[in-house]
């Protein structure tokens, strides 16, 4: 199975660091894995979007054309972009809590999720991210989320911030929720 | 035992020259090569190495030069503009026949250009930038997992014959993150015994001395029929390509580095139409892998040529299909997004075999 | 009968035709290195590292190994050495043209890395092989086949005082300034050229000699008058002097 992610939002959004677990995650899971980032945007600051790309075999092409299959948009001024570069049959998840106006598009699937509101609840904002990830691999499939909970503990532990494994922990598990519902609806 | 990393492919060109032995690294920054030498100053010390920031590419070539006299194997990483400036050493080690071995993350030229990846140096890599008939080994890996089985490779090419090795890779695929798999670490440059030529002073050997100019016309004379004959040699023996669904094909892709890989979905995806679609994906690029296309199927009614720069190896596919099929081009260089896509390929492809 | 060979040892070689012009100071210099190396028994692993330029013949005298370098580099070829083989002892030769003009860069960066690798910088105020044309070292007024008035300051700038420039460099360990017009200066040159080998043995630092040398040939004299002008017009500009000498600090230790 190949996936073509989009990890897109705003600065300090963590939209870098779903599209660096997802892929550390495909190493646990033996899948090969190319991350690119946008071009000709400021790493801070600006709109980022981080593009992985994950197959069982060789990657062949490793830029994300406007073909994405699973997609993020984490804040307004990236929404239309993100729309945009999912390809027919894709699924866009949206952060709900930032993202007022919903534009149809035929084709594509759109998962809505209050994260940012769901992160404030948890008590830390910044773990929203963490939440999408958590909704994003539970609904596709894509991913175990236990290899991304094992991914986001080595790199927590490595940073030597440690007692923010558990919050993270639970922002990945609310997402998977979140997602299991979203999908019964 | 086998170990898989997620590296930039930057790193993943340190880590494995590391791996294969190398302990000398020269380098000066520039975007987007100094992700490399970022990590052999951090890892080259962990192993007895060392990574030495020099001045500026003069220096690091011309230090590269001096280390390679003592018959080891170092290495060095630039870029664009840095390249240019160690043509003058390339040149000097081509002919003074000292081994070394090079990456240059090609970006956009010509001039300080734009720091973005390109493949716009492959005149310059294959041609060369300095004066006279030499030649450097160029080898083109199209994904991190290549530069990794290509280091082995590149290494025994430089101390068997004796000859640079410059490794190209856009900076789009140097800058690209991917899972890598190395072998555990071995070192290639231990097989080569270089006591018999490298410059150790005169304790066992009576005086040596490195010189690529002549005293005498005939010196010079010989100097490059020996080097003729060295590359006579190469060219025979080392060409190198990968080449995929070319025995019934109508259109041939041509394309190294990441056009190279591309090719494989864009291959798989005309096949999976009925479409007879194939593609030669040269890895060394001098020598130029002519023997690929000695024997290109009758069934072939166009190539297409795809690089990341004006058109530069195209005109190497020309002379090596001499006229027997026309060898059509798209390429170009620069922008937010600097290579082809693979919509667009596939256009010109589809293009190409409607018969326009 | 006792031949040059046995008298100056295994380190100077005669088997080569002479290349250096007669007069020409350079054949002192060599000389100079040729018994340093040969006094301090280090020939065996000893690289020299030559310059294009008359002093690119300088390694033909003597029996060690060699690499002649690109025009200006050899300091960077010498660092890359070095690197390789630590153990070993490596030093430049070079002229004034292949030192301070096209080779500033690497000599400045070699002195500040502090690296211990020895340069000796053959100070004639003209390039020598091309024919005698300006140098960054040529005196003001000085009549050379590119400066056919005399070199004119407000075009090419005053002479380039090289030690000068690297005396405030923490990593040089010993530098001077001598010359070999007069016996008395050869005896004071080979006193330095002497300690900075031992300064790189003893792993004190970089270290550097300038020697001024005359050029009959570049400056169109003859040989006695190309040594009077060295010693009377070339030294009233490139003063003679010990600017450091890391030696004796480390003696008092």
């Amino acid at each position: 199975m190949k996936y073509k992610c989009a990890f897109s939002g705003s600065g300090g959004q963590g939209a870098a660091l779903m599209a660096k677990l997802t892929c550390l995650a495909c190493i646990t899971e033996s899948k090969q894995v190319v991350m690119t980032q946008t071009y000709g945007v400021e790493q801070r600051g600006g709109d980022s979007t981080g593009f992985v790309v994950i197959s069982d075999e060789a990657i062949g092409n490793p830029i994300v054309e406007n073909d994405a299959n699973v997609a993020v948009a984490m804040s307004e001024s990236i929404y239309q972009a993100t729309l945009d570069g999912v390809r027919k049959g894709g699924t866009l998840f949206v952060n709900s809590s930032m993202v007022k106006n919903e534009v149809e598009r035929p084709g594509v699937k759109q998962v809505h999720l209050p994260v940012s509101e769901m992160a404030q609840e948890l008590g830390n904002v910044r773990v929203a991210n963490i939440i999408m990830l958590g909704a994003v691999v539970s609904a596709t499939g894509m991913l175990k989320a236990d290899s991304i909970a094992g991914a986001l503990t080595d790199i927590l532990t490595q940073k030597k911030k440690d007692k923010l494994v558990d919050i993270n922990i639970q922002a990945l598990n609310k997402g998977v929720e979140a997602a299991e519902k979203e999908v019964c609806k | 035992m086998k170990e898989t990393l997620f590296l930039k492919n930057t790193e993943a060109f340190a880590e494995s020259m590391i791996r294969c032995g190398i302990r000398g690294h020269f380098a000066y920054p520039i975007t987007p090569a100094t992700d490399v030498m970022k990590y052999t100053a951090r890892k080259l010390p962990e192993v007895g190495g060392r990574m030495v920031q020099m001045e500026s590419e003069l220096a690091v070539s011309n230090a590269l030069a001096g280390y390679a006299c003592a018959g080891k194997l170092g290495a060095t990483s630039t870029s664009g503009p840095g390249m240019t400036l160690m043509q003058e050493a390339i040149g000097f080690m081509a002919a003074g026949e000292l081994p070394c071995i090079m990456l240059d993350a090609m970006r956009v030229g010509p001039g300080d250009g734009d720091i973005i990846g390109a493949q716009s140096t492959y005149y310059q890599a294959t041609r060369g930038g300095a004066h006279g008939d030499y030649r450097v080994i160029v080898l083109a890996p199209s994904c991190g997992q290549e530069i990794v089985e290509l280091m082995p490779v590149g290494i025994k090419l430089s101390l068997t014959y004796r000859n640079p090795v410059l490794f190209v890779v856009d900076g789009v695929t140097c800058q690209m993150t991917e899972t890598t798999t190395f072998d555990d670490p071995y070192d290639y440059t231990a097989d080569f015994d270089t006591s018999d030529w490298s410059y150790t002073g005169a304790d066992d050997h009576s005086k040596r001395f490195l010189l690529t100019g002549s005293y005498t016309h005939e010196q010079g004379y010989e100097m490059n029929e020996r080097m003729r004959r060295k590359y006579e040699e190469i060219t025979e023996k080392e060409q190198r390509w990968e080449q995929v669904e070319v025995d019934d094909a109508e259109v041939l892709v041509v394309a190294f580095g990441i056009h190279g890989r591309m090719c494989k979905d864009l291959v798989a995806n005309f096949r999976n139409e009925g479409k007879r679609v194939g593609f030669i994906r040269p890895i060394s690029l001098w020598p130029f892998p002519n023997k690929a296309f000695e024997n290109i199927p009758s069934s072939v009614k166009s190539i297409l040529v795809v690089e990341m720069n004006h058109g530069q190896m195209v005109d190497d596919v020309r002379l090596a299909v001499n006229g027997r099929v026309p060898v059509h081009f798209l390429g170009k260089t620069g922008g937010d997004i600097p290579m082809c896509t693979l919509a667009e390929m596939s256009c010109e492809v589809s293009k190409l075999l409607e018969g326009e | 009968m006792q031949t040059l060979a046995d008298y100056y040892g295994e380190t100077l070689k005669f088997d080569k035709l002479y290349n250096y012009c007669p007069g020409c100071g350079h054949g002192i210099v060599t000389r100079l290195v040729v018994e340093t190396i040969e006094a301090l028994g280090i020939r065996e692993k000893t690289m020299s590292v030559v310059g294009i330029g008359c002093g690119g013949f300088s390694h033909h005298y003597m029996n060690v190994d060699a690499i002649e370098a690109i025009h200006g580099r050899s300091p960077a070829t010498a660092i890359g050495y070095k690197v390789a083989l630590p153990d070993h002892v490596v030093f430049t030769y070079q002229g004034d043209g292949d030192t301070s003009a096209i080779g500033l860069h690497e000599i400045m960066h070699a002195a500040n890395r502090g690296m211990p690798i020895t340069c000796i910088m053959v100070n004639n105020s003209v390039f020598g092989m091309t024919g005698g044309q300006m140098s960054p070292t040529t005196i003001p007024g000085q009549v050379t086949t590119t400066t056919a008035t005399g070199r004119d300051v407000d075009i090419h700038g005053h002479p380039l005082l090289v030690p000068e420039m690297m005396r405030a460099m923490n990593g040089v360990a010993y530098l001077a300034r001598e010359s070999v017009v007069d016996a008395k200066s050869i005896n004071k040159a080979a006193k330095s050229i002497r300690k900075a080998f031992e300064c790189q043995i003893k792993g004190l630092g970089f270290s550097f000699v300038e020697v001024i040398s005359p050029c009959p040939t570049g400056l169109h004299l003859k040989v006695p008058d190309a040594y009077e002008f060295a010693a009377k017009e070339t030294l009233s500009y490139f003063k003679p002097q010990v600017f450091k000498n890391a030696l004796e600090n480390n003696d008092e230790v």
